[in-house]
């Protein structure tokens, strides 16, 4: 029933950002909410959950996206494992700390979507630009961290995917 | 001791998910997988469809002040009945400088009448890096891989990959689009490509002819990949470079992918 729950939590959070985030463009991104919540889900259950999350939403948003099932999970799985390194080695109440994790996953993330696209013949952005982008993201991104956190850990009293230790 | 074996679990399960997402890349990517994966794909369309009438509602209800929401309303009228206007000004503009003879080649009707088909714009690429868009129209509406999108407006982009039910279009603001476009005024010819913030134009030189701004930039129809007489957009400003082959200049696309609600397919060109 958890995992049920968390899979529409990541669906919904899906909808969400391919129909509504990207009316909150600047500097040419929108919120990738996907990844905050892999980021936050992996923060507060654990890395293993957080790899979970990210197989899930990865795999909705090829869905979303031209080209083959895969490269965006593979890009958000990444984002968990980082995190997963973080948390071991850090103070988990900080607030700095996950919205650092996030911004280094974001790049991740960026680096993994533009190198598989590139590998699949999909439209890549140059260099310049795909820097510009991954900075703006991560940025964006890091600043939503704390709002994830947040609500996750409002539902940490019943987790969603079995939450294992990290 | 056991964060060590938890930090070597963690390492396996991630290798394992990789490897098996990596798999799945591959085997998707198969031709014999592709009626499958676009199957996959717009079983989210309807989803996606109502989530974005509901974001549409939402916007409407927060655009309470005053009269934002109606003035927005208006505005867009307007601003689409000024696209539409402009759209005809310059078409006739063109149209007006071909003669008789480029006009039967080059199949008046071909360009300006062909059989389309209406989608709405149900969600956008899942990031930044993605200008695509997706609809609500597929191949059992006539929707191919290929053909191209347009709106009222002029040029918008390509279907990149259709499922029974929903397309994704690669629009003209994702980096690796090109698309061959001649300018109403001038004549000259050039390439426009994509870009997050605008759309760039390398405008070949031509003797004792210089593009300027103001100038529309419609599809020419060479390379065969879109049809002749689409507007693009329009020159909002030129570098001129004596010591190169050509000029460079930014386009101010009349479509916003992020505001464009409706699309046409047009479903009789086949691109070469």
């Amino acid at each position: 029933m958890n995992r049920l729950a968390g899979a529409v939590l990541i669906l919904a959070t899906i909808l969400v950002q391919v129909t509504w985030a990207p009316r909150l463009t600047i500097a040419g991104v929108f919120p990738n909410l996907a990844l905050v919540a892999v980021i936050a889900a992996t923060w507060t259950y654990g890395v293993r959950a957080g790899m979970a999350w990210a197989c899930v939403a990865g795999l909705m948003l090829d869905l979303t996206a031209p080209g083959p099932l895969g490269p965006h999970a593979v890009a958000l799985l990444a984002g968990a494992y980082l995190t997963g390194f973080w948390i071991r080695n850090v103070d988990p109440d900080s607030v700095l700390h996950p919205m650092l994790a996030v911004a280094a996953s974001s790049a991740a993330y960026c680096f993994i979507v533009v190198a598989a696209d590139d590998t699949l013949g999909l439209p890549v952005p140059p260099l310049d630009v795909a820097l510009q982008l991954l900075v703006a993201a991560s940025f964006y991104n890091a600043v939503l961290m704390p709002v994830g956190l947040v609500l996750l850990r409002r539902r940490q009293a019943t987790p969603m995917i079995s939450a294992s230790s990290a | 001791m056991y964060r060590r074996r938890s930090q070597s679990r963690s390492t396996g399960l991630f290798l394992i998910l990789c490897a098996a997402m990596l798999l799945l890349a591959m085997l998707s990517e198969q031709s014999w997988a592709a009626g499958a994966r676009g199957v996959a794909k717009s079983a989210l369309a309807p989803l996606e469809s109502t989530m974005t009438q509901v974001a549409d509602r939402v916007d409407r209800l927060t655009a309470v002040f005053g009269d934002v929401s109606s003035l927005r309303a208006e505005n867009q009228r307007l601003k689409a009945a000024d696209e539409a206007l402009r759209r005809q000004v310059v078409e006739l503009d063109a149209a007006a400088k071909e003669n008789a003879t480029l006009r039967q080649a080059l199949d008046f009707e071909r360009s300006f009448g062909h059989r389309m088909v209406a989608a709405q714009v149900v969600g956008r690429g899942p990031d930044g890096f993605s200008r695509t868009l997706q609809i609500d129209r597929g191949t059992a509406d006539g929707v191919q891989p290929g053909m191209i999108v347009t709106t009222g407006a002029g040029l918008l982009g390509r279907v990149r990959e259709a499922g029974p039910h929903g397309a994704i279009v690669q629009t003209l603001g994702d980096p690796q689009s090109r698309v061959n476009v001649f300018l109403s005024r001038s004549g000259l010819q050039g390439t426009v490509t994509g870009g997050p913030a605008a759309l760039r134009l390398d405008i070949e030189h031509s003797l004792g002819m210089t593009a300027s701004s103001g100038e529309w930039a419609l599809t020419s129809g060479v390379g065969g990949g879109y049809p002749r007489g689409l507007v693009v957009g329009e020159l909002a400003s030129i570098t001129h470079r004596p010591s190169s082959t050509s000029d460079q200049a930014v386009i101010a696309w009349v479509n916003d992918p992020g505001a464009t609600s409706l699309v046409l397919v047009i479903t009789d060109f086949v691109p070469s």
